[in-house]
């Protein structure tokens, strides 16, 4: 571990490794703090242009993107309370208030310091479990990984925002998508409606291009008219006393370890782990009255965890090839582009790139702590760029990148018409995460049963009889339940209230 | 929330409508030979959950629309400009079609793009037209070759 850690970082500390992290984690702040702009956006437009680079320079550039782009949303969320990215909506809550209330600068400095133990924490756990759930990880069967992907599929539905079936549509349907073309497993075409450019399939990135930028872009479009309101704030004052971090340490502690852990669930990202955090500390909290009015444990809760979540999520991906959250299906399919195969032989097949990711981890997160600390004023400046002019540069910026994949114009359509399905099913409220970690994961999750069922002849008796299947598919059943299950407490309970004031009406 | 209920109703139809064309076009997919399951089962059991459950999702937008409920935020309503994105998404696709029939090189063609689609959204106002044509030579020309001599990426068009 060591060994394989300290060369990542002296490969990362040469002048193009470095430059890239540098590179990745300003673009990702930047990106991360213009509303309407997200980090995976970011990242899947980057996708094209790593495609000639060395598999560690464009995973490091990746990584620090990542980083970057959950921090970066912070600055809006405070200043303007729009939050630049989803996972800083719970800031929001009191880090305007605080920016109203004359304490802008307390209140990024908050955020920031919070961000970069968050990230310090997660990486720490990352540095010390990814390596023995590989390891783990190698002894899963067939059904052992059909199970769990299952299980990532109900837990992201599940967790998802607005209604669980909604959740279950949206990653059967890009477990759907993903299965146009030849059938890997019987060199059987399938879906193709005998087009002979859907033999290949439809590829990852024009769909990720399509559902997070286009239609991200779209939306956008339709809300242009939204005036953004100018705020002048005087930033300052953002570097924490020594008093500031003994008396926030618990809470940085506490809310990064709560976003470290919803970061290794399959499939959650940085949104839930923020509100979990925010909502913990609110319950434990002396003073739980100043929440939502600027209280300074909230920004430190929430930026806590949500930064925490990258090295939480990371851990999943690495040992086991299963995306912690929509950002790192992205990463998935970066690995794959640059022929790469994620899971637990990954330690053992590209230990380089593995390392890479852990360090640059690390070092993204240091380097966003300096850019944010130093560069906040001008950062917060470019949040006030124009949409007219950025949205249709984005397109064209969309158009070159999935050209880019295969010098295809058909790949530039199907991004197009994945545009328009990712704004429609966001506008009926079905969420888009589970549709890409339903489109990365399905092929896998395919192969690994028809393999199991070769195995036993038809059976599938194992997942059954196997104790990690069977815990596996308990877990999703309980998932699956549950809201129905809370949904039947409310009722009773209603009922009980209302019969409750029925009797007392009576007597 | 109407407003969500009709856009569910409306996509939960699309897709069982296109699960149906999956049904449908995996029919005669022929059973495995090797191994137990085939190319077919996998595809049109997902078919199957998808439409059960966009049944589920387009009854109860069903039932949200007709209980009479009415749309919460007229003010977000009011600023929403759809045509903006019908009007992007048009020149859009005239815009990647040209880029696909090789009529117009890659830069000279963004350009234009950029200055009509910008050109739009800011209602074609002569001061930020200015600034229009600078960000589409910009974009054009210079992504051109950004792209092609930095990134050894090739670019659609001629």
């Amino acid at each position: 571990m060591i060994d394989g850690l300290t060369g990542a970082l002296l490969h990362i500390f040469t002048p193009m490794p470095f430059l890239y992290v540098l590179i990745g984690t300003v673009a990702g702040i930047v990106v991360g703090a213009i509303p309407g702009l997200s980090g995976a956006m970011l990242i899947a437009l980057t996708l094209p242009l790593t495609f000639y680079m060395e598999p560690v320079n464009a995973i490091v550039l990746l990584i620090g993107m990542y980083v970057g782009s959950i921090t970066g949303g912070l600055i809006t969320a405070t200043l303007l309370r729009m939050p630049g990215t989803p996972s800083n909506v719970v800031t929001t809550f009191d880090g305007h208030p605080m920016a109203m209330a004359g304490r802008p600068g307390r209140a990024l400095g908050l955020g920031i310091a919070a961000s970069f133990m968050g990230g310090l924490v997660s990486w720490v756990v990352l540095l010390f479990l990814a390596k023995p759930l590989s390891i783990w990880a190698t002894r899963f069967g067939p059904f052992e990984y059909f199970t769990l992907i299952l299980m990532a599929m109900v837990l992201i539905a599940s967790v998802s925002q607005g209604s669980m079936v909604k959740g279950l549509v949206a990653g059967f349907l890009g477990m759907l998508v993903s299965m146009p073309g030849v059938d890997p497993s019987a060199g059987q075409p399938r879906l193709t409606w005998d087009w002979y450019v859907l033999n290949g399939g439809l590829k990852l990135l024009p769909v990720l291009i399509g559902i997070f930028a286009v239609s991200q872009v779209i939306g956008d479009i339709v809300t242009i008219g939204k005036r953004m309101e100018r705020v002048e704030t005087r930033v300052s004052g953002m570097l924490m006393t020594v008093k500031d971090w003994r008396d926030q340490m618990w809470n940085m502690l506490r809310s990064s370890a709560i976003g470290t852990a919803v970061g290794i669930l399959p499939g959650i990202g940085a949104s839930i782990g923020s509100i979990m955090a925010y909502t913990t500390a609110r319950n434990m909290s002396r003073r739980p009255e100043e929440y939502g009015k600027g209280s300074e444990e909230g920004i430190v809760a929430s930026e806590a965890a949500n930064n925490a979540t990258i090295g939480g999520a990371l851990i999943p991906l690495i040992a086991m090839g299963i995306p912690g959250s929509v950002i790192d299906a992205i990463l998935i399919g970066a690995l794959m582009i640059h022929s790469i195969t994620p899971g637990p032989t990954l330690f053992i097949t590209n230990s380089d790139v593995v390392w890479a990711m852990i360090a640059a981890a690390l070092v993204a997160n240091v380097v966003m702590y300096v850019v944010m600390m130093g560069s906040v004023r001008v950062v917060a400046r470019i949040m006030y760029v124009p949409r007219t002019f950025m949205l249709p540069v984005i397109l064209v910026f969309c158009v070159i990148g999935t050209f880019a994949l295969d010098n295809t114009m058909f790949d530039v359509w199907v991004m197009l018409a994945f545009g328009v399905l990712g704004f429609a099913m966001e506008k009926g409220g079905f969420p888009l995460g589970p549709f890409v970690i339903g489109f990365v994961l399905a092929p896998l999750m395919e192969e690994k049963l028809r393999s199991g069922l070769m195995m036993t002849a038809g059976s599938i008796e194992p997942i059954f009889t196997r104790p990690l299947p069977l815990i596996f598919l308990l877990i999703s059943i309980l998932l699956l339940l549950l809201p129905a299950f809370r949904a039947w407490r409310v009722a009773r309970s209603a009922r009980r209230r209302l019969d409750a004031r029925a009797d007392g009406a009576s007597s | 929330m109407v407003i969500t209920a009709r856009w569910a109703l409306g996509v939960s139809l699309f897709f069982i409508l296109g699960c149906l064309a999956v049904l449908w076009e995996t029919r005669d997919i022929p059973p495995g030979t090797f191994e137990p399951l085939g190319s077919a089962p996998v595809p049109q059991a997902t078919a199957l959950l998808i439409i059960a459950l966009s049944l589920a999702v387009a009854a109860r937008s069903w039932r949200t629309l007709t209980g009479g409920e009415r749309d919460p935020a007229p003010e977000i309503v009011d600023e929403a400009r759809p045509l903006d994105a019908v009007v992007t998404g048009v020149l859009t696709v005239i815009y990647v079609a040209v880029l696909g029939a090789h009529v117009l090189d890659f830069a000279p063609l963004t350009a234009l793009y950029l200055i009509l689609t910008i050109g739009y959204l800011i209602r074609f106002r002569v001061r930020g037209l200015v600034l229009a044509a600078l960000v589409a030579v910009i974009m054009g020309w210079g992504a051109a070759f950004v792209f092609t001599r930095l990134f050894v990426v090739d670019l659609p068009g001629l």
